[in-house]
């Protein structure tokens, strides 16, 4: 790898976090941002909390669903906004320049996360402000260097996993329907709002395969002060979607791509 | 005048006919109207099933009117979204038939699958929790039912109709969505929140109609202190008063293009 081709790599990769907020990554703009990080949050916590209230079940109660809740809000804009950039790339009709152009498909794919992760960086610690101050969820015990860690691979893992359905959306007509299946999905399967042990076995499996449940159980663990032993697998597991994520995204790229230059029907939206 | 009538009623019936074929070829819809009012029934109803059937029905109760709502909120947006994005906006104010009925004609169908909606998400839910739903009195359940959806549609008219002057209807469809549920009560009574609130949530006619549906409804349900027909009355009311708000602003919207003609401007 040469020099200039290192440096095309990185201009690359920063092009892309710069500029695709304004441009494929329609979701990212200054009031939506707003929405996702300060409205969504507190209107979705206190819509599940007033639930869980009248519920009064002990193994969901109200400190339990808040939490989870304000960890789930980062769906929003990690996955829903990220999954629909390729969504933007058809509907503004650069989809074929990006195609036939020689720029480095991972680093333009890990560039437009950059953004991303920051936003969902700024939704989850909203989030659980919003818990400690409205909800009185005692952070006392918490370890904040391992809490501080399981936020940020949470929301590296949700962005990778939105870039993934990404990839997948390439072969649709539009990514919406992806995104709002997994924004939902991630509400029942992930312990957000009640215990896994609450559903099925088969519910339970395909939770375990999405990285919101693994990231919502190292952010519950790091609050209530687990030690080392028992965040590592949670962390790993997080580091393993990520990474998978990111492969299978660049495999459908190669694959779509492959099918594009030979038909020339994907770029049809 | 009757041929006034008329052109209206085949205005009405053509734009119904066409948001129907839309709906179709577009299924997105499908996703406010029935996967997340589906996902937000199973996961009250996971939190409600070991508090007893009541509160089962609470939770089906809530989940359908999540769909109702979820599909006036979106699909009312796009009511007159839709003309804007596509340019058709001016074109059709032209037209001598009052926009108003175009319009309606796609409310009535987001009714109309936002109610769909509701019933699969009964079946659905019900299916899950394997025993009968203690609905007191079906007969009236079915007609408030109903008449839920009426203010629920007289909401979305005047969305609509808002929505001509803004550019934020996405971002009111996105961002209001849990306020507009947590506001009118879907899925717990008004009363549980904090008092202040009441008066806000009381501007909105499906509050007033879907407390209501649950005195009518739920056994020994405490809703607002003035009982059911007092909560009849103000849904009417409220209803009546926003059907009047949506003819006025859609008549100044006419009066508008008429004037400066740069309504589709985006």
């Amino acid at each position: 790898m040469t020099v200039a081709h290192r440096a095309s790599i990185w201009r690359t990769f920063w092009t892309n976090a710069v500029l695709a907020p304004r441009m494929s990554l329609g979701f990212m703009r200054a009031d939506y941002v707003f929405g996702s990080v300060v409205i969504v949050p507190l209107t979705q916590m206190v819509f599940f909390a007033t639930v869980a209230s009248l519920a009064g079940n002990a193994q969901a109660s109200v400190g339990y669903v808040v939490l989870g809740n304000a960890i789930s809000t980062v769906t929003y804009t990690s996955i829903f906004s990220v999954c629909q950039t390729t969504d933007q790339e058809k509907n503004h009709g650069t989809m074929e320049h990006l195609l036939v152009s020689p720029a480095n498909r991972v680093a333009m794919y890990l560039g437009r996360g950059v953004i991303p992760i920051l936003v969902s960086l700024a939704t989850v610690t909203v989030g659980l402000l919003y818990a400690a101050l409205l909800y009185h969820v005692s952070f006392g015990g918490a370890n904040f260097p391992f809490l501080a860690l399981s936020i940020f691979l949470t929301t590296v893992s949700m962005v990778g996993f939105g870039l993934f359905l990404g990839g997948v959306a390439l072969f649709f007509r539009t990514s919406i329907i992806l995104g709002n299946i997994f924004l939902f999905a991630g509400l029942l399967l992930s312990g957000v709002n009640f215990p896994l042990s609450f559903l099925p076995p088969v519910l339970r499996v395909a939770g375990e395969l999405f990285p919101l449940t693994w990231g919502v159980a190292a952010i519950r663990a790091s609050v209530a002060g687990a030690g080392l032993a028992t965040m590592l697998p949670y962390w790993g597991f997080l580091l393993l979607g990520t990474f998978a994520s990111l492969v299978l995204a660049m495999a459908l790229w190669g694959i779509f791509e492959r099918r594009a230059l030979a038909t020339g029907s994907i770029v049809r939206f | 005048m009757a041929n006034a009538s008329g052109t209206r009623l085949r205005a009405l019936s053509a734009s119904t006919r066409l948001a129907f074929l839309s709906f179709l070829a577009d299924p997105q819809w499908v996703i406010p109207s029935t996967i997340a009012p589906v996902v937000f029934g199973f996961a009250a109803f996971e939190l409600y099933r070991y508090a007893g059937p009541v509160l089962v029905l609470e939770a089906v109760l809530g989940a359908a009117m999540m769909s109702m709502w979820g599909q006036t909120l979106y699909g009312s947006g796009w009511a007159t979204g839709q003309d804007r994005e596509l340019g058709t906006l001016e074109p059709t104010l032209t037209t001598p038939t009052p926009y108003l009925w175009v319009v309606s004609g796609r409310v009535i169908v987001n009714a109309i699958t936002g109610l769909v909606g509701g019933v699969l998400v009964y079946l659905v839910v019900a299916a899950a929790y394997r025993r009968p739903l203690p609905v007191e009195q079906p007969l009236t359940f079915a007609v408030l039912f109903i008449f839920v959806l009426l203010t629920l549609a007289s909401v979305g008219v005047v969305l609509a109709a808002v929505y001509v002057y803004t550019r934020y209807a996405g971002f009111i469809q996105n961002f209001g969505e849990f306020a507009f549920y947590i506001g009118t009560g879907c899925m717990f009574p008004v009363i549980l929140l904090p008092f202040w609130t009441n008066p806000i949530a009381l501007l909105l006619p499906p509050t007033w109609a879907l407390d209501a549906l649950r005195y009518a409804t739920l056994p020994g349900y405490v809703g607002f202190s003035w009982g059911l027909y007092w909560d009849i009355a103000g849904a009417v009311a409220t209803t009546l008063i926003y059907i009047g708000i949506a003819g006025t602003i859609f008549r100044r919207v006419e009066q508008h293009v008429l004037e400066s003609g740069n309504l589709g401007d985006y």
